[in-house]
């Protein structure tokens, strides 16, 4: 079978979304729709990704105003635990 | 049973008094280290990664649509009515108004006024619906002139995507109709209002989705 594929190449070439002639508007049409499934994932991760993001910005500026940040000596605390 | 004796007990550990002379007086102090707050509830969550899939759902209808739109010489085929672009440019704007009302709505559950998120759902439910009746009429009219699902392509791609997207209007109302009768009877407060807020989100990508579809189906 291989020897009878390297007879004909040509058919080595064929592709299952190709209908011959490139210039062909339906290949058009196919070639817009693989572009645009292409990017739609990546489109569609990106606003997952800024919607956690922007998520995770407001919890944090809300954590912040709830609570002032205090200085805290981690030795004292340490002290402390230890019981002593 | 015998507590062992290497094991640090609550009960040997020295009176808070002590302590406080130990660290010089005052309140203990805080951790050094904040404990890990969810920025997010899993709610919340769940509904974005729903959302990424029903794009994902709409990605594909899109990529049929534009399998057959950009392989056609001629749009709309020979023989097949036109879309009503002007009614539906302006149940647009109705539906993006949708979206302007439930948005402040939310924002009228954060500053607790709970009057004013009920009329702004209110508001938001009869533009959904008063949408979901315009896109009816459009639907009879263009049956009674011969488009149908099996007329042609045409017919069958505009009534699939148009159909889901109305769908997904219709049960984004159901949902809004449980939202404000819960936001009636005083489920939501400043602090706590998950239903609301995933609710807002589902309803937010409904409205805008649709801006995609009309340009595509029905200017494009």
């Amino acid at each position: 079978m291989g020897l009878a594929l390297l007879a004909k190449p040509a058919a080595l070439w064929a592709c299952a979304v190709c209908f011959g002639d490139p210039n062909d508007p339906i290949t058009a049409g196919f070639n817009a729709s693989v572009l645009f499934l292409m990017a739609t994932p990546y489109t569609v991760m990106a606003l997952i990704a800024a919607g956690v993001f922007c998520a995770y910005r407001r919890a944090r500026t809300q954590q912040a105003q709830a609570e002032p940040s205090e200085t805290v000596a981690p030795l004292a605390w340490n002290q402390e635990e230890s019981g002593r | 049973m015998a507590q062992s004796s290497t094991a640090r007990k609550l009960d040997d550990a020295p009176p808070r008094a002590v302590l406080r002379r130990a660290f010089g007086g005052g309140d203990p102090p805080r951790p050094p280290v904040r404990p890990n707050a969810a920025f997010a509830s899993n709610a919340w969550l769940a509904v974005l990664m729903f959302l990424g899939a029903e794009a994902m759902f709409f990605a594909g209808l899109i990529g049929a649509y534009l399998v057959f739109r950009v392989g056609s010489q001629v749009w709309p085929p020979p023989f097949q009515p036109r879309l009503p672009t002007a009614m539906t440019a302006v149940n647009t704007l109705i539906l993006l108004a949708s979206a302007v009302t439930m948005r402040l709505g939310v924002r009228a559950n954060r500053r607790g006024a709970r009057v004013l998120l009920i009329r702004l759902l209110s508001w938001t439910a009869a533009a959904g619906t008063v949408f979901l009746l315009i896109q009816g009429y459009e639907w009879l009219q263009l049956l009674h002139f011969g488009l149908t699902v099996s007329s042609s392509v045409y017919g069958g791609l505009f009534y699939t995507i148009i159909g889901c997207h109305a769908a997904h209007v219709c049960g984004a109302l159901i949902w809004l109709a449980v939202v404000w009768s819960k936001a009636r009877r005083g489920r939501y407060t400043k602090e706590s209002y998950v239903g609301l807020q995933i609710c807002a989100m589902y309803w937010t990508f409904v409205v805008a989705l649709w801006p995609l579809l009309y340009g595509l189906v029905y200017l494009y």
